[in-house]
């Protein structure tokens, strides 16, 4: 199967110039020697703080920006040498959309798809959808709140039936009930077998629509996994509460961080829950609570650093404190 | 060019054409409306009683190298004059400088150019839009001169024959001008630097020229006026020079070459 997007030792330096702060070079790297693969038909969560060199590699992609060492390819073509037709089969919503306020919708969302020289084959459903009532596109865009803006940036993104979507924080200032109707939209998406490039700060929606995702810091990619395998590999906090003696859970695979106060065992799990259900087994039990790992923990773990968070579980408490 | 984007270029520009264009036609009325006035009101025979008496220095009375008192040289101060100048300079610079800059600055470009046209193609529908921009304005100033000079009779006084290599001239003027905008334009991310290079180098060079026709030991400085390129005088005598023609087009491949080398290598780094 060809990888929607393949990246080879990707890279992107800036020249700085004028006076450098002290410690400061004259180049800065937003991204560095960034490879990856997003498999079609996916939806690819791509995560990071805001300056981590999200939006860098997505304007690396779309041929924006020219890449510093490495390259990339889109649905089997170069970016750089294949530029048209790598963007003829992607949808792109820009971070924070601008959009031409004296148009109406119609009339942008009909200019921007003649641009692709495709019929606009989704619109209709992505308007429906959406809530962008016919009434509403014909009204200027000037008028539109910025949840209608964001509306239209996905139509626009969507409404050519693009083979890739590559969005950036698509669901900035969309109201909750929207959230959900865009995630319903990229379900269908996944289902039709379309790949959806997704990138985002927010864990619980990368966590709740992707299928696998990539943690960048500081423009290097430090995780690359499946959502799933990334929230099996992260400990779980558990806490026990025994009207008895504690059962002995040294030495039990998976288990660490063992803290016996009053009747209250608390612990991290990690792995297999089977050997610490068998430890427990017969244990006075009067409450016994397993969090789900959340993606949250994942990312702060490998963000600790940068929170000032001393070590990886401090990190892991911050995240369940989010 | 993309024929979409030529569109929608021209669309999005057309209220401040058709409002440039009703100002030019009023503007070309003018100047056979003066020259009659001037010609045929004793007004007009006291007023040139005062200058050939010499009261005025001649290089003041011949603004341009125009003598009012002739039809070709009424009109041909209508095409140097500041005012016209000014209506035609903020159109054209206007909109050249702010159509990548501008749009580079607002985040549209982003989204067009998501689509699959490349820069060079856009830069190409922008320059299009702004030929045919400033062939229909110039032309607009054509016509109103034509119009007010068959009025009031004055047509037979003019080498109509003459018009089309002024509209011509004129039109390679502000396109050469026009070509050094967009060249800055394409050429940074924010609007202010790019209007700014537009504007010093459109004073500059208008300022170069006046200046020379005003003060003889100036006058080695026209050269290097796009402005000196504009005779409007001679040409309706019959005394073009073809040298400012190719010299303006130049001028403009210049900018244009700069800008489909440039444009398309810059890093378009996120609006900010």
């Amino acid at each position: 199967m060809t990888a929607a997007i393949a990246t080879e030792g990707l890279t992107k330096r800036y020249g700085h110039r004028g006076p450098h702060p002290p410690g400061a070079g004259g180049v800065i790297e937003a991204l560095t020697d960034l490879s990856i693969e997003v498999r079609e038909g996916e939806v690819f969560g791509f995560l990071g703080p805001n300056g981590s060199g999200k939006t860098t590699m997505i304007r690396l992609l779309l041929g924006y920006l020219h890449p510093s060492a490495g390259r990339a390819r889109v649905l089997g073509l170069d970016t750089e040498h294949d530029g048209l037709a790598v963007r003829s089969r992607v949808g792109y919503l820009p971070g924070g959309i601008a959009l031409y306020d004296t148009m109406s919708g119609l009339d942008l969302l009909d200019y921007l798809c003649r641009l692709y020289r495709r019929p606009p084959a989704r619109r209709a459903a992505l308007a429906d959808r959406l809530e962008m009532s016919a009434a509403t596109l014909r009204r200027p865009v000037r008028d539109y709140s910025r949840g209608m803006r964001q509306k239209m940036g996905v139509i626009q993104a969507l409404q050519h039936d693009p083979e890739l979507a590559i969005l950036d924080e698509p669901t900035e200032g969309l109201d909750p009930l929207m959230q959900r109707a865009f995630y319903d939209i990229l379900a269908e998406l996944k289902h039709e077998g379309r790949t959806v490039f997704f990138s985002s700060h927010i864990l619980s929606e990368v966590e709740r629509v992707c299928d696998r995702v990539a943690i960048i810091r500081h423009g290097r990619l430090v995780a690359l996994q499946e959502i799933g395998q990334l929230l099996d590999s992260r400990k779980r906090h558990v806490e026990m509460r025994l009207s008895g003696p504690a059962p002995s859970l040294v030495d039990v695979p998976g288990v660490s961080g063992v803290h016996v106060t009053d009747g209250l065992v608390t612990c991290q799990l990690e792995g297999d829950v089977r050997p610490f259900l068998a430890a427990i087994e017969g244990a006075p039990i009067r409450d016994l609570t397993i969090e789900p790992a959340h993606l949250e923990e994942a990312f702060l773990e490998y963000y600790a650093e940068d929170l000032g968070l001393a070590d990886a579980s401090l990190a892991r408490a911050a995240g369940r404190g989010a | 060019m993309d024929r979409v984007l030529f569109a929608r270029t021209l669309q999005a520009q057309r209220t401040k054409l058709f409002i440039v264009a009703v100002a030019l036609v009023i503007w070309g009325l003018l100047m056979p409306l003066i020259y009659s006035e001037l010609i045929d009101t004793p007004l007009g025979a006291q007023f040139k009683q005062m200058i050939d008496s010499g009261l005025f220095p001649a290089r003041f009375a011949n603004f341009g190298g125009s003598n009012v008192f002739t039809l070709p040289g009424a009109i041909a101060l209508g095409f140097i004059h500041p005012i016209f100048v000014a209506i035609v300079g903020v159109f054209a610079m206007g909109f050249t400088a702010a159509a990548v800059a501008g749009e580079r600055q607002r985040g549209t470009l982003e989204v067009v150019l998501a689509r699959p046209i490349s820069r060079r193609t856009a830069y190409g529908s922008l320059l299009g839009a702004t030929i045919v921009m400033l062939g229909l304005a110039i032309l607009a100033m054509v016509a109103g001169t034509l119009a007010s000079a068959a009025v009031f009779g004055k047509l037979d006084e003019l080498d109509v024959g003459q018009v089309p290599l002024l509209w011509l001239n004129t039109v390679l003027l502000y396109l050469a001008l026009g070509s050094v905008a967009l060249a800055a334009s394409v050429s940074f991310d924010r609007l202010a630097p790019a209007l700014g290079i537009t504007l010093g180098f459109t004073l500059v060079s208008y300022f170069l020229q006046i200046l020379g026709s005003l003060w003889p030991d100036a006058e080695p400085l026209q050269p290097f006026s796009l402005f000196h390129y504009l005779d409007p005088a001679a040409i309706l005598d019959g005394k073009g020079d073809p040298f400012d023609l190719v010299l303006l087009a130049v001028v403009t491949a210049l900018a244009v070459a700069w800008a489909l080398v440039v444009f398309p290598r810059r890093d378009l780094a996120a609006p900010s």
